[in-house]
């Protein structure tokens, strides 16, 4: 329960006004800080709402397959650069974002994670790696503004973070192999 | 997978791929600019009333030096060293690919600077000396009432974001307005043939 409460703390932090504005008016924080952090409240909720709604999610979501497609359709969606102008630029698209991004991505992703096997786990991993290594090099490479309400620089900044993610990443799913390694 | 695993799949595919297509107008539009410049492409606006003050110091309404014209503006500001001048040099291209006879009764060039502080008719005039306009059936000119500017950048998707050093991040294009004074084309200004096809293409079948 404790995780609950902090859950919501984090959530209604983030959804203060003056807090949401400031992560947006910085490119890298929306993307890097804002909608990760998001998806972590619903971390927090989750084992809540697995007690609650056990038969649930149980029923609908035993392989954990179910869900993590959600998480990567919803996940995609919010990759987009329109996605995060039209946040800005539409208050249904914004709510959607506060909506979306703990129940539909961080729920189901936590659900999932256990039940999925050691596959579909790489299977995951492999996708938010290559969605951060795609999106940081159109980002930095792209001579364009992609976004209308962002600057180039603060595009390029966002391209250089997702790329140093997904190098984060990397080391993360290779340690995850040799210990796999060292098993057998 | 068992058989309720398999519809809740079914679910759940059926609702991410709506939010997609949804927000990309059906795959349409991955980019906010593209969403624009396709609703305004289908929405052909008409053009707000603005007083314009030329590098020779007139100044007139849009709807005066349209004069039943087709109009082919863009938006740039003088200081800006990266994109205007590209702009307006592929501008230019357009503008020396038209046949004279066209241009002299068809269609009026125009660029719009949106940093009317800097901008006086003096700066004008020397920046249009650059590009070989002839401040006539090319003119440049800026718009001194802000709320006027800002309509009309606003109606026509222009996005101006000043930056920290006094320079301007925007969104560069052509655009094509017809005789009636509606919108009927936002152009990519690097695809110069196709630009001076579209404007051949629209004033032959306007006038026959």
């Amino acid at each position: 329960m404790k995780q609950l409460k902090y859950g919501i703390i984090l959530y209604i932090f983030l959804i203060l006004p003056p807090v949401a504005n400031l992560l947006e008016s910085i490119m890298i924080f929306h993307m890097h800080t804002q909608m990760p952090l998001l998806v972590f409240t619903g971390f927090l909720i989750a084992p809540f709402s697995q007690k609650k709604f056990a038969h649930f999610f149980d029923k609908w979501n035993q392989s954990g397959v179910p869900g993590i497609v959600l998480v990567i359709l919803i996940w995609s969606y919010w990759q987009l650069p329109r996605a995060m102008d039209d946040a800005l630029t539409y208050n249904v698209v914004e709510y959607f974002k506060f909506i979306s991004l703990p129940l539909l991505v961080g729920v189901p992703l936590r659900d999932s994670w256990k039940k999925l096997k050691s596959t579909g786990q790489y299977i995951f991993l492999i996708f938010i790696f290559a969605t951060l290594v795609i999106t940081g090099f159109i980002y930095i490479w792209i001579d364009q503004q992609i976004c209308n309400n962002y600057l180039i620089i603060e595009q390029q900044t966002l391209g250089w973070g997702s790329l140093a993610m997904a190098a984060c990443l990397l080391l993360y799913i290779g340690y995850r192999l040799f210990e796999n390694d060292e098993a057998f | 997978m068992t058989k309720h695993e398999r519809i809740a799949l079914m679910v759940v595919l059926l609702l991410g791929l709506s939010v997609l297509t949804i927000g990309t107008d059906g795959f349409q539009a991955f980019t906010e600019e593209q969403a624009r410049t396709n609703q305004l492409i289908s929405e052909q606006p008409y053009l707000p009333k603005v007083i314009l003050e030329d590098s020779k110091a007139r100044t007139y309404s849009m709807q005066e030096l349209q004069h039943n014209k087709y109009l082919f503006i863009t938006f740039m500001y003088t200081n800006c060293a990266t994109v205007c001048p590209q702009l307006e040099r592929n501008m230019q291209e357009v503008y020396q690919q038209l046949p004279d006879t066209m241009i002299k009764e068809n269609i009026q060039f125009l660029s719009i600077s949106f940093d009317p502080e800097n901008d006086d008719p003096k700066t004008l005039e020397k920046y249009r000396s650059y590009f070989d306009s002839d401040g006539e059936s090319w003119r440049m000119a800026r718009i001194n009432d802000k709320d006027e500017l800002n309509n009309l950048l606003d109606e026509l998707g222009v996005i101006v974001i000043p930056d920290d050093y006094g320079n301007f991040q925007h969104n560069s294009a052509f655009y094509l307005v017809n005789r009636e004074g509606s919108l009927i084309d936002v152009m990519d200004n690097t695809e110069i043939d196709q630009a001076v096809e579209r404007i051949k293409s629209e004033i032959g079948g306007g006038s026959l």
